[in-house]
């Protein structure tokens, strides 16, 4: 019976190009494979955003004074609302931190070598969009501390001479934070960032499968100098099991976060109230929001918040341009241990944003 | 040749005294190009006369309340510039204790220009004035806060700290309710005075309208008077006004009844009974609360929990409303009703929570279940056979 639905399948659906592809895709097994799960669990925890972001849509309603309590609505009176909207407010958190985790060890094993550099440019660029969606996200219910943090949060930008007024502006749609911005970031976080993300989503993982999987130079010489082969697992069923028992893991975390650190609602923005104290934006924002804090007025006569987000962008920049400078054994090791510096960097600097430095 | 000494010396006098003047002119130019006086289209020839070499000389202080109610005690005058406009400031202010001691010649006496300014005059309504309703106490203040000033006239100089301390105060200045009550809701702004003993009833209850009728109807009221006391300051205090608590009452030592009570006498049942009942109602609310709180900060809808707890807050009110009869009903009626309020949001709050707990008890087999599956899982790729090594090709 299953033999003849297949083959009734095949002739109408004719798949085997794909299946021979699938068929024969090996990962390489040595000690560093476990990197390999990482883009695997990006994506899945994307598919969970996907997911409860559509089921939240349904309810939800992108205006100043209908968004905190149509989210009061999603967790109290939607079955399940405080389920879903906890697990997509989790799961975002968990994506930034796994899409982070990924970047920094296809950096530290080389990942990125020849010729896998679209792969990585197309993957920095999918990390901002992460970023971008947690930021857009971050505003959508309408509360005091997301109101607030964003109000800090494109403040910022006005820093970057030239377009820092415009890119405001634009973000805001008015010279504050107010409704508008709330639609506009609305737009971005469900049309105009998935509309991008999945296209580059598209180009990054069929540039993964056309490449295959990187194997780290040193892993590389090691089995050429003994003469042996590195081992390899077919991408199915062993690779895709163990991909599928992270993924189990990660909804059996989000789903105990979800029960027992419940997403706050807080409470609803009021633009013409004081800023509560302790205002910060999340985690993942959290070194940036704090290094500027050390940042003196004037460095050399030029604003000194500036002056801090030229540094920001030219780490982006060498950060986006690694696989066409680091091509040599040297240069290799300066992107590794600047990715070291950078991530002690922002450890710290996160750490100091949560123990209260610099006058927080 | 003295002369020829004396004259430099007298003409550098002259230059600093003109030089002081004039700045003193430009001062009062700027400040009254922002009144409403400048915007109403008067100069300062309204006001002042006798221009001598384009200077003013000021108005004397004595003068200064005539010259202003020339224009403000006239009806159609003023209704130019504003229909509803109150034009009996004057007639007010001769009542008032400032323009009695006016009138006997004490110019320390406050006048109009001390409160309103002399220049900067601007309206009632606009938060920049020295009298709009947030400020009134601060202007009031830098006279009868002055110590040295308030012995001359054997005042007390402590008003003002002890209204900034008062429940009036924090309603007015931090919770920005411009409906509390400042100096001049009690004492009147123009007509300003003490009340006297049997007037304070009356001026507490321009806005506590139902303690006044309980009081009025109840035991309290005859024995009040013929003591000669001044009713709601023998229990609540003038200035120094503090909220209302549960704990004001009572016969132990700081509680508001023992002034006049001890626990021999009369009526301490009812006192007990007040106390009794009103820390009932004040521990049921706050462990309702307390629970709706924990609750709503778990994210669990509590609507119904917070209706109750606003009902029962709102017959603590009542409650304290009625102490004010001081009689047994219907303060203890009310007490049982808010008492049931409590209970009933109390419920409503545990009642969420347990629904907490059933959704984590959902989520823990959930959970049981992915772990089930993720055995499984685990099992399987264990059951795999070995893949054999890559191959160059």
């Amino acid at each position: 019976m299953a033999d003849r639905l297949a083959a009734w399948r095949r002739e109408r659906v004719p798949l085997s190009a794909f299946e021979d592809v699938i068929r024969e895709k090996t990962v390489p097994v040595h000690r560093h494979s476990y990197a390999y799960y990482l883009g695997g669990m990006t994506l899945f925890l994307f598919g969970i955003q996907v997911g409860t972001g559509a089921l939240l849509l349904l309810y939800y309603r992108p205006s100043a004074s209908e968004a905190y309590e149509s989210v009061q609505f999603i967790m109290t009176r939607v079955p399940f609302g405080w389920l879903v909207r906890s697990i997509h407010a989790w799961s975002a958190n968990l994506m930034v931190a796994a899409a982070a985790a990924h970047l920094f060890s296809v950096l530290f094993l080389h990942a990125y070598r020849q010729p896998r550099e679209i792969t990585w440019v197309s993957g920095m660029l999918l990390l901002a969009l992460t970023l971008a969606f947690g930021f857009t996200g971050y505003l959508l219910p309408w509360n005091e501390l997301a109101y607030f943090a964003t109000r800090v949060g494109t403040d910022i930008m006005t820093a970057v001479p030239g377009v820092g007024e415009f890119v405001v502006r634009f973000t805001r749609g008015g010279p504050d934070v107010t409704g508008a911005t709330l639609t506009r970031l609305f737009g971005m976080h469900v049309a105009i960032l998935p509309m991008i993300a999945t296209v580059l989503l598209g180009l990054h993982v069929w540039l993964v499968q056309a490449h295959g999987m990187s194997v780290p130079p040193k892993v590389e010489d090691s089995a050429s100098r003994s003469g042996r082969r590195v081992s390899a697992l077919p991408f199915v069923p062993h690779f895709i099991l163990r991909e599928a028992f992270g993924w189990t893991l990660a909804l059996a975390l989000l789903a105990a976060l979800s029960a027992f650190f419940p997403w706050e609602l807080g409470v609803k923005a009021d633009p013409f109230a004081p800023a509560p104290a302790g205002i910060r934006p999340e985690w993942y924002f959290l070194w940036m929001f704090q290094g500027l804090k050390y940042v003196p007025a004037h460095v050399m006569s030029i604003e000194g918040e500036a002056m801090a987000l030229a540094v920001i962008g030219l780490i982006a920049v060498a950060g986006l341009t690694v696989p066409f400078w680091a091509t040599t054994e040297r240069t290799r090791a300066m992107a590794r241990w600047g990715g070291v510096a950078i991530l002690i960097m922002m450890a710290v600097l996160t750490l100091l944003a949560y123990r209260g430095g610099a006058g927080d | 040749m003295t002369a020829v000494r004396i004259a430099p010396l007298v003409l550098a006098a002259l230059a600093v005294v003109a030089q002081a003047a004039a700045q003193d002119r430009q001062a009062a130019e700027a400040a009254f190009k922002n009144s409403v006086h400048a915007a109403a289209g008067l100069e300062c020839g309204s006001c002042h006369s006798g221009q001598r070499a384009g200077a003013y000389p000021a108005i004397p202080r004595g003068e200064i309340a005539v010259t202003c109610a020339s224009c403000h005690s006239d009806a159609a005058y003023m209704h130019r510039f504003d229909p509803q406009v109150r034009v009996d400031q004057m007639s007010q202010y001769l009542t008032s204790a400032h323009g009695r001691a006016l009138l006997k010649g004490e110019t320390r006496a406050a006048t109009c220009s001390d409160c309103h300014t002399a220049h900067a005059v601007m309206r009632v309504r606009d938060p920049r004035s020295p009298v709009a309703p947030r400020n009134v106490a601060k202007t009031c203040a830098q006279c009868h806060a002055d110590a040295e000033r308030m012995k001359l006239f054997g005042h007390d100089a402590n008003v003002f700290t002890d209204w900034s301390s008062s429940v009036h105060a924090h309603a007015l200045l931090s919770r920005g309710d411009t409906s509390a009550p400042t100096c001049s809701t009690c004492h009147g702004s123009h007509g300003a005075t003490p009340p006297g003993v049997t007037e304070v009833a009356n001026v507490c209850a321009q806005c506590h309208v139902r303690e006044a009728q309980n009081f009025t109807a109840g035991p309290k009221k005859a024995i009040f008077d013929a003591l000669g006391q001044a009713e709601c300051l023998v229990c609540h205090g003038n200035h120094a006004i503090q909220p209302p608590s549960h704990t004001l009452i009572g016969i132990t030592e700081g509680t508001v009844c023992a002034t006049c009570h001890d626990a021999s006498g009369k009526g301490v049942a009812t006192i007990r009974n007040f106390r009794d009942s009103s820390d009932g109602l004040e521990a049921a609310l706050r462990s309702a609360e307390a629970v709706v709180d924990r609750a709503e900060h778990a994210g669990m809808l509590v609507d119904s929990a917070r209706l109750a707890v606003q009902e029962a807050h709102e017959q603590r009110v009542q409650s304290r409303v009625a102490i004010h009869t001081f009689t047994d009903q219907p303060f203890t009626e009310i007490v049982a009703t808010g008492l049931e309020a409590a209970r009933r949001a109390e419920q409503a709050g545990q009642s969420a929570l347990e629904e907490l707990q059933n959704r984590r008890r959902g989520l823990g087999i959930a959970t049981l279940l992915i772990v089930g599956f993720l055995v499984t899982l685990w099992v399987k790729i264990r059951r795999l056979p070995v893949p054999p090594p890559l191959s160059d090709g």
